[in-house]
């Protein structure tokens, strides 16, 4: 499987596909930014007045967008097993 | 028809226990992991509180899980401009006693899934479990990405803060952002003769006001920690999702209360900096005030097939954000209710009820996850009273945290019901605290299963396998 890195965030690898498993319900999202507030990695923007995924090449998985999202727009689930962030020094 | 009698969702740090203890009594036991090696998804502090080892699960008191250093000393600088202008060190115990355990999420979940396949429990690892079964209102089973259909009398749901299958199963609801802490931890590498002489077996806490802009304001976050391991320190800090009634811009302010105090504070500058080299940027979120807000701590941790332990059920502690004892306390009291359900056949919600009474007759838990002594420290904002906060951080991460009334209460009613069970409990606990030390000193501990060896080149960088 594909093993990604980022000079950002050292000590951390990303594994294969994990898929779209964070995905922004643009119906319900009013554009409140609170996602791109949260979240460290920049995964989102906002375009149009709504919240898009931009990437998920650094997401760590920990839901903080899922959490902050008070319309239920963000849709969160985990990745396929192996797949997304692993690291030795959590 | 079943295809197990339990299975356990999560290996990170409740879950294999739970499983062990399971397989030990003979049950069915399958324990998932999402990851290819326990505990590689698992971010944390982390320094495991003593009263974890000393009323948590027997095999790892009397094991040698792969530990990086014991603490014995809780150091609190108070820092302003900068400069460090008063330190509070009364909280210490001698060697080889020790207030915590540090250590890291891969090799001691590697260590605790062996203990649970040891004990015969079946490990999957790589597999995500997508949701719940669920038949009128029942959990039966779990289905996995892979589309397995997998039965089962009882569920223990370890799945860790997000807690997805008992939301699923309706049992609960996510956590309020007010309840989570974001935290953000910086691992970097440091000679040991020099964590030795810098901090010994110490660690660190740099308290300060908002204007210091080295952490959110009191009560809001974690203050800066820097924990000590064998060969690395682990600096972290966090900030609540809502802080005075707004979402944060966290992602602009963790790092930059970092880059703070890096810029800032001399301790940093002169006695750590030139001494260590980056190597690892992780972060997650933590429950820690979940227990605090009625709403939550009140969400049921049991349903028909279903329980609910360790941070998934909000089990986390609210000073201090240790939610592993929890996690092992709440991972033995569900196997033992499991084990009775699956021995009368009866998993239903009232069989699965006397699990809640236990929790709530625990010692620790409910004492740990009701605990005020952070979200408190908010009152400091208001009077603004530096005598306030050196008073208030004496009383909670001083001396002060043995009293009665905080730490000293559970720490009482655990010690009465162990020697209740066994009169030589503190034998065993001298025992345990000489053989860890021990073990640290030589750097010796359990070998790991080939999957959790740091043999693998991960990210440029190998480390030495704790061996035996
Ligand atoms: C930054 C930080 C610092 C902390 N510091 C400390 C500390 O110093 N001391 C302390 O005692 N505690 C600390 N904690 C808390 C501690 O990490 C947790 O309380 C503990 O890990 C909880 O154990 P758990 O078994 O409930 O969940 P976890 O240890 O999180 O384990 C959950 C496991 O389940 C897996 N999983 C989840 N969903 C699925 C699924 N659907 N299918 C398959 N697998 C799944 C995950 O991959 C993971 O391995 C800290 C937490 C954080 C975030």
């Amino acid at each position: 499987m594909e093993i990604r890195t980022s000079d950002r965030f050292p000590g951390v690898e990303w594994v294969g596909d994990p898929g779209e498993f964070i995905r922004v319900d643009e119906s319900k999202c009013d554009g409140c930014a609170n996602c791109v507030r949260v979240c460290l990695a920049e995964c989102f923007e906002i375009r149009e007045k709504k919240a898009r995924v931009r990437t998920l090449a650094e997401c760590m998985e920990c839901a903080a967008c899922w959490y902050v999202c008070d319309k239920e727009a963000i849709l969160f689930s985990w990745p396929p097993g192996g797949t997304g962030f692993r690291t030795n020094w959590g | 028809m079943v295809d197990y009698d339990v299975v356990v969702v999560g290996s990170g740090f409740g879950g294999p226990v739970a499983a062990r203890k399971c397989a030990e009594a003979g049950l069915d036991t399958l324990l998932l992991e999402r990851s290819e090696v326990p505990g590689e998804k698992v971010v944390s502090g982390l320094v495991i509180p003593f009263y974890g080892f000393t009323f948590g699960p027997d095999f790892i008191r009397e094991g040698n899980p792969p530990l990086e250093r014991p603490i014995c000393k809780v150091v609190n600088r108070f820092v302003r401009d900068g400069e460090i202008y008063a330190t509070d060190a009364t909280l210490r115990v001698p060697k080889p006693l020790a207030l915590g355990y540090a250590a890291y999420c891969k090799p001691f979940c590697t260590w605790l899934a062996d203990k649970a396949v040891e004990a015969g429990a079946e490990l999957r690892t790589s597999t995500t479990a997508v949701e719940p079964i669920l038949e009128k209102g029942a959990v039966r089973g779990v289905i996995t990405d892979k589309g397995e259909e997998i039965r089962c009398q009882v569920l223990i749901d370890a799945g860790g803060t997000q807690n997805r299958l008992a939301l699923q199963a309706g049992l609960r609801r996510k956590y309020l952002p007010e309840s989570l802490e974001l935290y953000m931890i910086w691992d970097f590498e440091m000679a040991k003769e020099d964590v030795d002489e810098t901090f010994g077996l110490s660690m660190e806490f740099f308290h300060a006001f908002p204007e210091e802009g080295i952490g959110a304001p009191l009560g809001y976050g974690s203050t800066l920690y820097i924990f000590t391991y064998r060969e690395s320190i682990h600096p972290g800090l966090g900030q609540f999702l809502v802080t005075r009634g707004e979402i944060p811009n966290a992602a602009k302010l963790l790092p930059r209360y970092f880059e703070n105090f890096q810029e800032k504070v001399t301790r940093w500058k002169r006695d750590i900096a030139p001494k260590v080299r980056l190597r690892a940027v992780t972060w997650d979120v933590c429950p820690i005030y979940a227990g605090l807000i009625p709403e939550t701590r009140n969400m049921p941790v049991f349903g028909d097939g279903i329980l609910v332990i360790g941070d998934a059920a909000g089990f986390e502690a609210s000073a201090f954000g240790d939610g592993v004892p929890s996690a092992w306390f709440s991972a033995e009291l569900a196997a033992e209710v499991a084990v009775e359900a699956v021995r009368k056949g009866d998993s239903s919600r009232s069989a699965l009820h006397q699990y809640e009474r236990r929790v709530k007759e625990h010692p620790y838990i409910t004492w740990i996850i009701t605990d005020w002594r952070r979200w408190d420290l908010r009152k400091i904002l208001v009077s603004r009273s530096e005598a306030d906060l050196r008073r208030m951080i004496r009383d909670h991460w001083g001396i002060g945290a043995f009293r009665y009334r905080y730490s000293g209460r559970p720490l009482a009613k655990a010690v009465r019901e162990a020697l209740r069970r066994d009169p030589r409990a503190p034998l065993k606990w001298m025992e345990m605290f000489s053989r860890y030390y021990r073990n640290w000193e030589e750097n010796r501990f359990d070998p790991l299963s080939e999957s959790g060896r740091y043999t693998r080149p991960l990210a440029g960088k190998t480390h030495l396998q704790p061996d035996i």
